[in-house]
């Protein structure tokens, strides 16, 4: 039995793990394009800041490929599959022959189609590739603009202040990390960060970036211009897209498999070519909260889908219990804050319960739905995050308990007693 | 494989529990030590409906804090069963990701607001200093089965789902 993985990374690493954890004795070999030991890309902000090295963003210990046996196929890319013949078409014109495949190809940055995205000293923050090439121009650099104030532009963007750098983060909508927060939440959030020193453009896309003019070089004034919708102009010799992801589908697509924005999974994570599986930011599973299949691209679903695809791949059949696809925590400066399922509800048939504390910076909101928990905002104090969450997904009725929810010591007593 | 049970009826909130965790994570394993460094205490007792509840990390079989730990700090020892994010290769950054994950509440911010803090079970000593100092046995080291575990954890399920 040979167990093949594309990608090295959340789902990938998870994957072979439980798959030899599961059985001892088959080959298993990851294949990946980037050459390097599994490291982990949420901790990318962390090796832009310069508080962690290299090293220390590696998620698994040194010896981990030799003491699982498993066999790597590093700064190699996969190119193509042939369902008929079981095999992986390498790049360097390897075929590697399989009995179970694992797609965990994840997920790419995307840079919008402007005038002027390919110009010098523009980056995504994706790979560790980016990071080291984002310190090197911002070793001679003062000024970075940071496009996007999603989750990864903010974090780099409290990165690189740490760094010395003028930071300016440019976001198209109104608020701050628009696909998990409320505005309420985004503004504490926000001052939070503005207090750091770090400024914000809100309400105002990019219309194009104008690389160096021959006058700025000839004076070594290198910095690239950022062109806003209204025209204001921005200067800055570092800019960074963080403007969104795209699944990584094009291996999948040789294959035959079918495609929607990522690939679409059963509850077994299957996809519908026999033999091929595919977990992890690449993956459409079913969310719990929304029912509706989707891209779920957070690091916790990439290693839950991969741990369930290795247990379907050796033949044990398990069933994806199925997450809650938009959960995120974030803590920039001060204020922790964690969103889940459906924070920002739209319609009269939810129900929302808030409480919030300006002085301390706290706020908390429940999002109910028919006296169930649907979704939740924690600032400040997130300490009971954990249990909301279960009961989000596990549907749970929270009619006995509707009047205590909020309080600062529901825990999951109120659950077991 | 031994886990600690909880027997919530005899619990009577006395929180020994809570000083006896501390004083085994401090530095020389003694209550006085404990209070002079602060050391935070890894199971809680919480007040539930005007009864004590103690409230701490199952080790679970499929732990969703490991899953969820993006610097692969937190990892369950296949030997042990212990789910723990210290004393790894892998260090806890403090992203917070386990105490979202964790749907029983058991992991919780360490004091110094940098690394995420739970039951390591007093990692290697026979009994944990919790379920030792317990004066009421609400708190016991057992194998699962021996005790009305399941019976403990099915309400707790049923409870959960609703069902
Ligand atoms: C800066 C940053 C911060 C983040 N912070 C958080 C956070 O705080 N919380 C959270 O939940 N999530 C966070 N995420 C998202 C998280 O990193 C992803 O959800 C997770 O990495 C997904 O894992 P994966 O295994 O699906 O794929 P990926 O991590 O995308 O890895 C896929 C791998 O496959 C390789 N690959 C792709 N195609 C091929 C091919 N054809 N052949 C060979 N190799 C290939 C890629 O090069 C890559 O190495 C963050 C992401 C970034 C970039």
């Amino acid at each position: 039995m040979h167990h093949v993985i594309i990608g090295n990374s959340a789902a990938g690493i998870r994957a072979a793990e439980t798959l030899r954890y599961l059985d001892p004795v088959s080959d298993i070999s990851i294949i990946s394009e980037e050459d390097i030991h599994a490291y982990s890309r949420c901790l990318l902000p962390d090796f832009l800041a310069g508080s962690r090295s290299e090293r220390e963003i590696y998620f698994r210990p040194e010896d981990f490929y030799a003491r699982n046996r498993i066999q790597t196929i590093f700064g190699s890319k996969a190119e193509s599959i042939d369902p008929e013949q079981r095999r992986v078409l390498l790049d360097d014109g390897t075929r590697l022959s399989y009995d179970k495949l694992l797609i965990a190809t994840g997920a790419s940055s995307t840079l919008p189609p402007i005038p002027g995205i390919d110009s010098p000293n523009v980056f995504g923050l994706r790979h560790l590739r980016d990071a080291r090439n984002i310190l090197k121009a911002c070793a001679k650099a003062r000024r970075v603009v940071i496009i996007g104030a999603g989750f990864v532009g903010l974090e780099a963007a409290t990165a690189l202040y740490r760094q010395g750098l003028e930071v300016t983060v440019v976001e198209k909508m109104p608020q701050i990390l628009p696909q998990q927060f409320d505005t309420l939440a985004a503004d504490i959030i926000l001052q939070d960060i503005q207090a750091e020193g770090i400024r914000f453009v809100l309400g105002r896309g990019i219309k194009e970036i104008s690389p160096p003019s021959v006058w700025g070089r000839i004076f070594s004034n290198p910095g690239c211009g950022v062109v806003l919708e209204d025209g204001t102009r921005l200067k800055a010799e570092v800019i960074i897209i963080a403007a969104g992801t795209r699944p990584n589908v094009e291996v999948a697509l040789s294959a035959g498999i079918k495609i929607n924005r990522g690939i679409p999974v059963n509850d077994f994570m299957e996809t519908n070519v026999p033999h091929i599986y595919a977990a992890g930011d690449v993956a459409e599973t079913k969310d719990v909260v929304t029912g509706q299949t989707g891209l779920t691209p957070i690091w916790p679903n990439a290693s839950a889908q991969g741990r369930t695809a290795a247990y379907n791949m050796v033949g044990h059949p398990k069933a994806y219990g199925g997450m809650i696809g938009l959960q995120n925590a974030v803590e920039f400066r001060d204020v922790p804050a964690i969103a889940m399922g459906i924070s920002r509800p739209a319609g009269a048939d939810y129900q929302v319960l808030s409480s919030y504390h300006p002085e301390k910076n706290r706020y908390k909101k429940l999002v109910l739905l028919n006296d169930r928990l649907v979704g939740m905002i924690l600032v400040g104090d997130i300490h009971q995050a954990g249990i909301y969450g279960a009961l989000i997904k596990n549907k749970a009725s929270v009619s006995r308990f509707n009047d205590l929810l909020l309080r600062d010591d529901f825990s999951y007593g109120y659950l077991a007693t | 494989m031994k886990q600690i049970m909880v027997d919530v009826e005899r619990c009577n909130g006395c929180l020994t529990c809570t000083l006896a965790c501390s004083a085994a994570h401090s530095l020389t394993d003694t209550i006085v030590a404990a209070m002079a460094a602060k050391t935070p205490a890894r199971i809680q007792v919480m007040p539930v409906k005007g009864k004590a509840v103690p409230l701490m990390c199952r080790h679970c079989e499929e732990p969703a804090c490991v899953d969820a730990c993006m610097a692969g700090a937190m990892q369950k020892d296949p030997v042990t069963g212990i789910v723990t994010n210290e004393g790894n290769e892998q260090a806890c950054v403090g992203c917070w990701m386990c105490i979202m994950a964790c749907p029983y509440g058991a992991v919780t911010q360490h004091p110094n607001g940098k690394t995420a803090l739970k039951c390591d079970r007093c990692r290697g000593r026979e009994t944990p200093a919790c379920v030792e100092s317990c004066p009421n046995n609400a708190l016991r080291f057992v194998e699962v089965g021996e005790f009305a575990a399941e019976k403990a954890a099915k309400t707790a399920v049923s409870q959960l789902t609703g069902t």
